[in-house]
């Protein structure tokens, strides 16, 4: 789906020589399809759950605040309760005794709804390899993003964002409810950052000296 | 830079060992001597509540504090010269305000027979530490009105902390979630009035039960408290801990003094490498490792930046929870400066494990100090535009003041420290009263406020800010030269100096970083005033690369129990600005 956006300056009257209609057209009428469309402003508009578990939940408090503001994605409209959100951040690490509750949590969610893993405890149990805690949340729940760290940057929850809105952008869904199999077309698999940016990281071999600021 | 640790003064330990000899003469168990001065008694739990009953109303200095209750499973202890025979101990930290000092209790038990009697009556906050004690070893209290698991799940089998209980999951069945089992947790989760002695009806209206968590925006993380209502007024509330339960302390016994360091980051996960010296504190205790200034000065100075950080995010969810939105977005912006100098000094930002035993990682880099100049010049003016947005603010005002207060005796029968305790009038500062890691050296107020209410615990904590800008300013100015770590052996990882031309360094360094230091078998408790209040670790090394027990006191332990108390009759909005105060994390409450 393509679409441009005109800044400012530019001027909006229609320029001696070119077709008014066309440029009026151009700047108003989208051509796309129906299904395209919808998979755009479910991309561009994904509202995360208010649903924190530990440290981690502070470094994405850190992601909703103003210094990396996450309304510049479409993900602002953070919902106190899980019926009116499409995203869980399991933000910290999966206690035992809270799995129940995450999973209870995470059936309410509305479909589609998507899970990113914040952070080791979730991706794996982390360093908590200990008998109250699980290791990783997907023993029990599907997730579609894990961002790793301990915790991760609000930079890394960023990215582990974007890489969910574009899996979502590749996802095609019934436009209709769908009684059994959900028919839903996922175009290819997120690529694993970790071979993506092998080449890159490799490439690197001036690091910063940690001596000074 | 003078070197001067606070360690009890040997004349009014062994004053009040005299009191309570002659008062309990042929009754004593054993004394037993620790590294860090404090006395500790041996005695059988059937004069066990007695002398805690002396100790509290009647020795001069009196205990008015309940510092700490916790166990030890002894069974599998090697060093133990001179103490009574014991499977499991149970040990009691009482701490004097008015006195400035501590002792310790301990009372032996057999694994056959695992009973003694409550404390609850002579210190209310023993309730919680009681039921703790009985869900991580099954040592029971007679007495106590709801002996429940606290902490781990009601489904659980066995108790955690004895050694017998394994420690890591991947040594347990792996963990899965069926709908059937699902249905049987939340059915053991369900709350039922009736088990807290809780009618479900008074003569003219019929209670209301509102379940407030695990998962609540306002209840700061996975926190739970069920309520009593009568209308929208507060009648009673439970709360509910252990959503939070990371297994730290068994976690000690496992790995390496070194290696732990960067757990006890993440027990108050707000303070970062503030959690951090306590624990190094105690381990260098033990070892016998003196701390070169330098070193101390740089602790000093990160850990007064965390508790900016940490008193940062308190104002700013203080005030979202009364219904200002905005200051949070201005307070994050302060927090992400602070933690960019963080970043460029330890390297990381929320949980750098930046100490190590015996100094810190690494020196300073380039240009600190102009960073440090930095957050000088441009905290002060902004923490006086808070002050305008917020502590002048009309609507926070009407909403906090007198709500939750309490006064400095309830504080100290519940365990308070920090903030909320000198929000009650108490000038009671650990940094002043027993300075640590030089903190002696500095120059600085102790923030106390009058009415013990909501309004007044934030009030202390800002000014608290300032001092600690204060204290920052002192270090940057007056940071002394020399080494960031100690010579003695067991620093770990050693400096590498003399590495190359002696084997005994060199052994001593392979040792240190392949196994771990080997510290000596001993018992220590060493407390710092952390963001949140007093946090301590004892810790018990049984003369091997692990400790043999840890055990952490966390202030947010403490303080959440008291809710109940100081909320009766007032309405659900209150209860929330109340949480909002209270200043806690559930890492530092379930640990």
């Amino acid at each position: 789906m393509n679409w441009q956006l005109q800044s400012v300056d530019e001027a909006t009257s229609p320029q001696p020589g070119g077709s008014e209609v066309d440029d009026f057209i151009r700047r108003n009428v989208m051509m796309v399809k129906l299904e395209d469309m919808v998979s755009w402003g479910r991309k561009n508009s994904i509202w995360p759950f208010n649903f924190g578990l530990s440290c981690c939940y502070v470094e994405m408090a850190t992601a909703f605040t103003s210094r990396h503001d996450l309304a510049r994605f479409g993900s602002e409209v953070i919902r106190g309760t899980p019926r009116q959100a499409d995203m869980i951040v399991i933000a910290g690490t999966v206690f035992r005794k809270m799995a129940p509750v995450v999973r209870l949590l995470y059936d309410q969610l509305l479909e589609p709804k998507w899970v990113i893993s914040m952070g080791s405890c979730a991706n794996s149990g982390g360093m908590y390899d200990i008998y109250s805690v699980v290791q990783g949340v997907d023993k029990f729940l599907p997730v579609d993003v894990y961002v790793s760290g301990c915790p991760p940057r609000p930079e890394a929850l960023l990215q582990g964002l974007i890489l969910l809105q574009e899996q979502i952008g590749r996802e095609r869904r019934p436009l209709s409810w769908v009684i059994n199999e959900q028919g839903i077309i996922q175009k290819e698999a997120t690529p694993v950052q970790r071979d993506t940016r092998r080449a890159d990281r490799i490439a690197a071999t001036e690091l910063r000296s940690p001596d000074d600021t | 830079m003078q070197v001067a640790e606070h360690n009890m003064d040997s004349q009014a330990s062994s004053a009040l060992l005299q009191q309570v000899r002659e008062r309990f003469a042929g009754k004593i168990l054993a004394e037993q001597s620790t590294c860090d001065g404090i006395p500790t008694v041996w005695v059988d739990r059937a004069d066990a509540k007695a002398l805690l009953r002396y100790l509290h109303e009647e020795t001069t200095p009196h205990f008015e504090m309940l510092f700490d209750l916790t166990a030890i499973d002894e069974r599998v202890r090697v060093h133990r010269d001179g103490q009574p025979a014991s499977e499991f101990t149970v040990v009691y930290h009482l701490m004097s305000f008015s006195g400035n000092c501590d002792v310790r209790v301990k009372v032996p038990l057999q694994d056959a027979d695992l009973q003694l009697p409550t404390v609850i009556e002579l210190w209310p906050n023993a309730n919680w530490y009681e039921r703790e004690t009985w869900d991580m070893f099954g040592i029971k209290f007679e007495g106590h009105p709801n002996l429940y698991r606290i902490v781990l799940p009601p489904t659980w089998k066995g108790h955690a902390l004895r050694k017998e209980h394994p420690a890591r999951a991947t040594e347990m069945e792996p963990f899965s979630l069926s709908d059937e089992q699902e249905a049987i947790e939340q059915e053991a989760l369900l709350f039922k009035p009736e088990e807290w002695g809780m009618k479900r009806q008074s003569d003219n209206s019929e209670f209301m039960f509102l379940n407030l968590g695990p998962n609540h925006p306002s209840v700061h993380g996975a926190f739970r408290i069920a309520l009593q209502l009568d209308g929208e007024i507060l009648v009673d509330a439970v709360p509910d801990i252990g959503y939070h339960h990371r297994g730290a302390e068994k976690m000690g016994e496992r790995q390496s003094w070194h290696t732990y360091i960067p757990y006890t980051d993440r027990i108050d996960y707000l303070g970062g490498v503030m959690n951090n010296l306590p624990y190094v504190m105690a381990v260098e205790k033990m070892a016998g490792i003196e701390v070169p200034a330098r070193a101390k000065t740089i602790r000093v100075m990160l850990a007064e930046m965390f508790r900016i950080c940490s008193h940062l995010l308190f104002y700013g969810t203080f005030a979202q929870d009364v219904g200002q939105l905005s200051p949070i977005f201005y307070m994050f912006v302060e927090r992400e400066r602070i933690f960019n100098i963080i970043e460029s000094i330890c390297g990381a930002r929320m949980h750098p494990g930046w100490f190590r035993i015996g100094g810190v990682a690494q020196d300073l880099p380039a240009g600190w100090d102009k960073r440090i100049k930095e957050l000088l010049e441009f905290m002060p003016p902004r923490l006086d535009e808070y002050d305008r947005m917020v502590m002048d603010n009309g609507i926070v005002k009407r909403r906090t003041q007198g709500v939750g207060s309490y006064n400095t005796n309830e504080a100290l029968d519940w365990g308070v420290t920090g903030a909320g305790l000198r929000a009650t009038g108490l000038e009671w500062d650990f940094r002043k009263q027993r300075p640590y890691s030089g903190y002696e050296n500095f120059e600085f107020d102790v923030p106390i406020a009058v009415n013990g209410d909501c309004y007044d615990r934030c009030a202390v904590r800002v000014e608290e800010m300032r001092q600690s800008l204060r204290i920052i300013k002192q270090c940057m100015e007056n940071m002394p030269a020399g080494e960031v770590k100690s010579d003695h052996p067991l620093t770990t990882p050693p400096r590498r100096k003399e590495g190359l031309h002696d084997i005994e360094t060199l052994i001593n360094h392979f040792l240190s970083v392949s196994w771990g230091p080997v510290v000596p078998p001993e018992e220590v408790t060493m407390s710092i005033e952390a963001t949140k209040g007093i946090n301590s670790y004892y810790l018990v090394s049984d003369g091997s690369t692990t400790s043999y027990r840890t055990r952490i006191r966390t202030p947010s332990f403490a303080h959440l129990q008291m809710i109940p108390e100081i909320s009766r009759g007032f309405m659900v909005p209150d209860l929330i600005a109340i949480i909002a105060s209270i200043d806690f994390v559930m890492a530092d409450v379930d640990r």
